[in-house]
């Protein structure tokens, strides 16, 4: 497998997902070679991980940590990310892609394995060369396109790897069927093409609750994610602006860094409720985990999400989503709020609710807990469904 | 050997999006899309099964009883009149025995006696102004029943219920018979045979069934087999062009099914008919049943914490909104007692995804419940202002008119009956349950 977000190195979904999934394949008795393309962190996963860094000394952390976001401000802003400017992808990403293909060679060669698994664009340069040495099927898991991360403005040699990786697949693994829609749009064929959500682990039951740092009584709306046009955090500010207005108690939280921050400061500045919103810039997962705990709701009104794991997490901390119903994880879990991104109203009708009805709270978390229950949203059950899709590439 | 047919015809009139800004408009259905739905079925079903059934009453005989909600008659008189015209000549022509019920097809059964029996009172007063005739048989929303309403119906004056033939009631007897209430012995209760009633309102177009296609004559002959003195054959009227389509040959079915059944050698008959019966025993409901879902209780309406917090919001808000003697709140309010508002925010089988198969106007069941409480808020400062509001209402009105023709373009329509039989459908408990008529061994027991 080989990755390219992967503790210590991660700032989004990605790490997550590739967690959850090896260490779901390792326990169901599968071995897994995880490639990452610095130097690994030795104890992150049951795997055995292996890092390209060693075998291509052009590959170092510095250099390639930072397209594990692929982004340009990375959520976690760690301090050798903050150094990398404005600019939307950095200018030696492609040398890093084609660097981590040149050691794919080697390591191909040198570990035996029955299919090769490569996530998202930057590792399907790899996957290929891999697959020229050993001539063993590859399976494309595609977790964002490039669509869902530039939207208007997408990078046309991203794009063309994309779908290049894509086409040259023995098999396509979507997370979503939001996702596999564009996949299929881009000419591969349907029946090619297994759709695997994400899987979370099942809620604990402790139900850790954090108070509000504003006030016992102080009713917290979060919104997690970068704050780029993607994740919609403008209508997030517009909605709040509308709840304010209505309820002088609750408070706004926006987790995360990006492009859009500037915009909107001014902008809650113009609608008069810089007072109410606080910016907390990329958290850490274990603050991140504090705030789902912390807060009444966490909203994502997303303009594009391939699946938008977000949602889990604050689900899996008894926190409801209101969620943009266009995103992949409306496929997988039922009972989130849905909205239209661009209905402001009705996202400021639902924070509303939440924040003063416990009733639909309640109603919300119960009904949730046993959703992510059913073992089956388990990542045990994507790792099979994973296994599944490998069976049928291996024919 | 009898045959019963009662058919229910209901239309909610369903909440549109209502937001917490929507608060101070009293616009609190969606026009459009009831208006809509309402012309889709009436159009499709009513219209084309009533006239059938009008023809089959004059030349053949036929006799049927129907249910018909009173927020049904009020839509239907402002927006298919013709419908309306083509029901009173069809009752005229005696083809159709009118069944008590709720004027709202309310819960008000299971919340408020008071608000029930007026509902009831309401209705019969609804029913001879409309079509001259006062029902002497009571019908429950969904077929709720229990031991306490039993009697109540009782006090009531009616002499005969319908209710489910649930096989947790009914045990080893068969629904084929006339029996009484345990709780109130002179009222009659006619149980509902669901495996017959469920070969015409489901399975009819399946054609995966193995009985596909279902004739008549068929049909006849299994009602003739089934054993007993009458089959109660009760189901939505939109079984009959709506549920399944008039390409299905179900209005043919129709058309066809009183010459075959008199071929059987089977009698059509009417609930007051049957009442006359003696009864060969009785049933007794310590719980409150339904004819819904696998459960057949009551929890497709009041089993979540939103649906039970609704429903007492809702009627904790009745003695004031009386109290105002503002017709037009009161009216609005009682449309708000409708069981539909409540089947809306089931999260019953939402964790499946099965919500997703049926029609409803919301995207999810917080929606609906979101909208419903947002109105109650309303309806609340409305009642506090004591119906002052009045003079605003018309500027109001006409720009809630436009949010709704917007808000009705964004679905397509359906009836709203499709959606419980979309769920019944869906569980697959119950559909196991129904699969294939009922086969030799069960009409010998029936026997």
């Amino acid at each position: 497998m080989f990755g390219w977000e992967y503790p210590p190195y991660s700032a989004g979904g990605l790490a997550t997902a590739t967690i959850a999934l090896t260490d779901g394949l390792v326990r169901l008795g599968h071995e897994v070679v995880l490639v990452v393309p610095f130097p690994a962190a030795p104890d992150a996963s049951g795997a055995r991980v292996v890092s390209a860094s060693d075998i291509s000394p052009n590959l170092r952390m510095l250099r390639v940590a930072s397209p594990l976001t692929p982004y340009s401000a990375p959520a976690s802003a760690a301090p050798w990310a903050r150094r990398l400017g404005p600019t939307a992808y950095r200018s030696t990403l492609f040398d890093d892609v084609e660097d981590y293909a040149q050691a794919a060679r080697e390591i191909a060669a040198r570990h035996t394995h029955d299919v090769i698994h490569v996530h998202d664009w930057m590792t399907y340069a790899a996957g290929i060369a891999a697959r020229h040495v050993s001539g063993k099927p590859l399976v494309a898991h595609i977790h964002a396109t490039e669509r869902d991360r530039s939207g208007e403005w997408q990078n046309p040699d991203i794009r063309r790897r994309e779908i290049d990786g894509l086409r040259a697949a023995d098999r396509v693994i979507a997370n979503s069927y939001v996702t596999k829609r564009q996949v299929v749009e881009y000419g591969v064929r349907d029946e090619h093409v297994d759709v695997v959500h994400w899987g979370v682990d099942r809620p604990d039951d402790r139900d850790v609750r954090f108070r509000s740092p504003f006030g016992e009584h102080v009713p917290i709306i979060a919104f997690v994610g970068r704050v780029v046009m993607q994740k919609g955090p403008d209508y997030f500010i517009e909605a709040a602006a509308r709840v304010a207005a209505l309820n002088a108690e609750v408070c706004f939280v926006v987790a995360g860094t990006g492009d859009m921050l500037p915009q909107l400061f001014e902008r809650c500045i113009a609608l008069g409720i810089a007072h109410r919103v606080f910016f907390t810039g990329g958290l850490s997962r274990a603050e991140a985990e504090r705030l789902y705990r912390m807060a009444s709701v966490v909203v994502m009104p997303s303009v594009a999400e391939p699946f938008g794991l977000v949602a889990l997490e604050s689900l899996r901390a008894g926190t409801p989503v209101i969620v943009s119903r266009t995103s992949g994880v409306a496929e997988a879990i039922a009972n989130l709020l849905t909205v239209d991104f661009w209905d402001v109203n009705d996202i400021a009708d639902k924070m509303l609710v939440v924040v003063s009805d416990p009733v639909l709270a309640a109603e919300v978390r119960d009904r949730t807990r046993e959703e992510l229950q059913e073992l089956r949203r388990g990542p045990d059950e994507s790792a099979r469904l994973t296994i599944e899709s490998f069976q049928a590439a291996i024919g | 050997m009898d045959v019963c047919f009662y058919f229910q015809l209901h239309q909610p009139r369903r909440v549109r999006r209502y937001q917490v800004f929507d608060i101070g408009s009293d616009a609190y259905f969606d026009a459009a899309k009831n208006d809509g739905v309402l012309r889709r079925v009436a159009d499709r079903c009513y219209l084309p099964a009533t006239r059938i059934l009008t023809d089959l009453a004059r030349h053949e005989g036929a006799r049927v009883s129907m249910s018909i909600s009173g927020v049904l008659v009020e839509q239907l008189k402002a927006v298919a009149p013709e419908t309306l015209a083509s029901l009173q000549a069809l009752v005229a022509a005696d083809g159709a025995e009118l069944l008590s019920e709720t004027s709202h097809h309310s819960l008000a059964a299971l919340r408020h006696p008071a608000e029930f029996a007026e509902q009831v009172r309401l209705h019969r007063v609804l029913m001879q102004a409309t079509f001259g005739r006062t029902p002497t048989v009571f019908r429950n929303t969904e077929l709720i029943v229990s031991d306490e309403l039993a009697s109540r119906v009782s006090k009531l004056g009616f002499a005969a219920m319908m209710v489910e033939g649930a096989d947790a009631v009914l045990g080893w007897r068969s629904p084929n018979h006339v029996y009484a209430a345990e709780s109130a012995p002179s009222l009659r209760l006619l149980a509902r045979n669901y495996r017959l009633s469920d070969d015409v309102a489901f399975r009819f177009s399946a054609r995966d069934w193995s009985e596909w296609p279902l004739t008549a004559d068929k049909f006849a002959a299994w009602v003739a087999a089934s054993g007993g003195d009458v089959a109660n054959l009760f189901m939505d009227f939109e079984t009959f062009g709506e549920h399944h389509d008039a390409g299905s040959g179900i209005l043919d079915f129709l058309r066809a099914l009183p010459a075959a059944l008199k071929r059987s050698g089977v009698r059509m008959v009417t609930p007051s008919e049957q009442a006359q019966r003696r009864p060969v025993g009785r049933l007794s409901f310590p719980h409150s049943m339904s004819w819904a879902d696998t459960e057949r209780d009551v929890s497709a309406w009041l089993g979540n914490g939103l649906q039970h917090a609704a429903h007492e919001r809702l009627y904790a808000l009745r003695d004031a909104v009386l109290g105002t003697g503002d017709a037009s709140l009161i009216g609005a309010w009682r449309s708000l007692t409708t069981s539909d508002h409540f089947y809306y925010m089931s999260t019953k089988w939402h964790a499946d995804g099965d919500v997703h198969t049926y029609f409803n106007p919301y995207a999810t069941p917080y929606d609906a419940y979101i909208s419903f409480m947002n109105v109650l808020r309303d309806v609340e400062q409305r009642t506090a202002e004591g119906g002052r509001r009045k003079t605003e209402s018309g500027r109001r009105k006409a720009e809630s008119g436009k949010r709704e023709a917007e808000s009705g373009k964004r679905k397509a329509e359906g009836g709203r009956r499709k959606a419980e039989g979309g769920v019944r459908k869906a569980s697959p408990a119950r559909d196991k349950a129904r699969q294939g008529r009922p086969s030799k061994a069960t009409a010998k027991r029936k026997k």
